[in-house]
């Protein structure tokens, strides 16, 4: 982006625009899978995500109240955070995204123009 | 005479040949026979296929180049660039865990994978790989991955964290995804075919689940090895392509 507008709020509009043309090039190839297999795979996958992510946090929680005798106070909060955590992941499974924010999984074999991920790399929140 | 039932009896783990040093029990167990004979087979699969290197493969020959493209091809697709230079770690982890899957599915033998300990090593493995070809690559700018730009400062306190445990359950879903799948298989066959030995005349029913559940567990046994090797692929090609 060489010549910005000088007006913040036509930016905005132009980032949004760029990465709702980025997201709709992304999600058919993401979602619909090209073969059973790898529907397959899919769903054994996201299937623990969940679980896990909040049993581990919350054996986290648990464990640090333990040591640092902040009961109850870890384990509520690491409870919600493995939630948030295991969605997230789930999330990132079912849209092709399995790298934390931003980075895309380079699914397509990096035919979208990686210098457009330089600036995008905040698209997903 | 009454049928005992144990359908987790054959998760036990026996001492083949007991080796005891300095107060640790290294013995030789069953476990560790089966994933012997799963290497063993690997490597003499690849080896002696392709002694004989034709043209126009033979059937060992073939299986073997199936199992090289497969792997090829998913490296290619989920690393992408770059991606060939873990080719024998992907290759070795993926026909490891795809022979212990199967080997299992022989009646009496055993199956390592149903053990949570081998799958978490395993799952460790390719978590301290990925987070070193990560740190290597990136150097500290790798610890960007767990902070998202263009967020709020205040927003990161609580979006840090959460990137954070979901980094760090990695090795927890892969293993115990591996091993809860194998387990529940096989203790779901060594159910019915208990409640076939107890019910004398209408056996046929437990039965005929029993061989339904037999094919569906060749199918999780070969989709779990599938699923394993490829989120290695896809972690692998989060390191390697930070940006």
């Amino acid at each position: 982006m060489s010549d910005e507008p000088p007006d913040p709020l036509a930016r905005l509009g132009d980032r949004i625009d760029k990465a709702r043309a980025e997201r709709v090039q992304r999600q058919p190839t993401a979602i619909s899978p090209s073969t059973t297999q790898h529907g397959l795979g899919l769903g054994l996958r996201i299937g623990i995500e969940l679980v896990v992510a909040i049993g581990v946090a919350t054996g986290l929680g648990w464990a640090i109240d333990r040591w640092f005798g902040t009961r109850p106070w870890g384990i509520v909060v690491l409870f919600f955070f493995g939630v948030a955590a295991g969605m997230l992941n789930v999330y990132r499974a079912v849209t092709g995204i399995t790298a934390p924010v931003g980075y895309r999984q380079p699914n397509e074999g990096d035919s979208q123009a990686p210098a457009v991920k330089d600036k995008w790399d905040d698209d997903e929140n | 005479m009454a049928i005992e039932l144990h359908p987790l009896e054959q998760f036990a783990i026996e001492r083949i040949i007991p080796i005891h040093i300095g107060g640790l029990d290294l013995s030789f167990t069953n476990a560790a026979l089966m994933m012997t004979i799963a290497i063993v087979l690997v490597t003499g699969l690849t080896v002696f296929a392709t002694r004989a290197a034709a043209l126009v493969p033979g059937r060992w020959q073939s299986v073997a180049e199936m199992l090289y493209e497969f792997v090829g091809d998913m490296i290619d697709t989920n690393i992408g660039h770059g991606g060939r230079q873990f080719f024998p770690f992907i290759f070795t982890l993926f026909t490891f865990i795809l022979f212990a899957n199967l080997l299992g599915m022989i009646p009496y033998s055993y199956t390592t994978t149903s053990q949570i300990i081998v799958t978490f090593a395993l799952a460790a493995v390719v978590f301290i790989l990925v987070t070193t070809v990560g740190i290597i690559r990136h150097g500290f700018h790798f610890l960007s991955l767990f902070v998202p730009s263009g967020v709020p400062k205040v927003l990161l306190l609580l979006l840090v964290p959460i990137e954070l445990l979901s980094y760090f359950i990695r090795p927890f879903t892969l293993s115990i995804r591996l091993f809860a799948n194998m387990l529940a298989g096989h203790t779901m066959l060594a159910i019915f075919g208990g409640f076939a030995a107890s019910v004398g005349f209408f056996a046929f029913f437990p039965t005929a689940i029993d061989v339904l559940l037999v094919g569906l567990e060749f199918l999780v046994a070969v989709l779990q090895a599938y699923v394993f090797a490829i989120l290695t692929c896809l972690y692998l090609g989060e390191a390697l392509h930070l940006h």
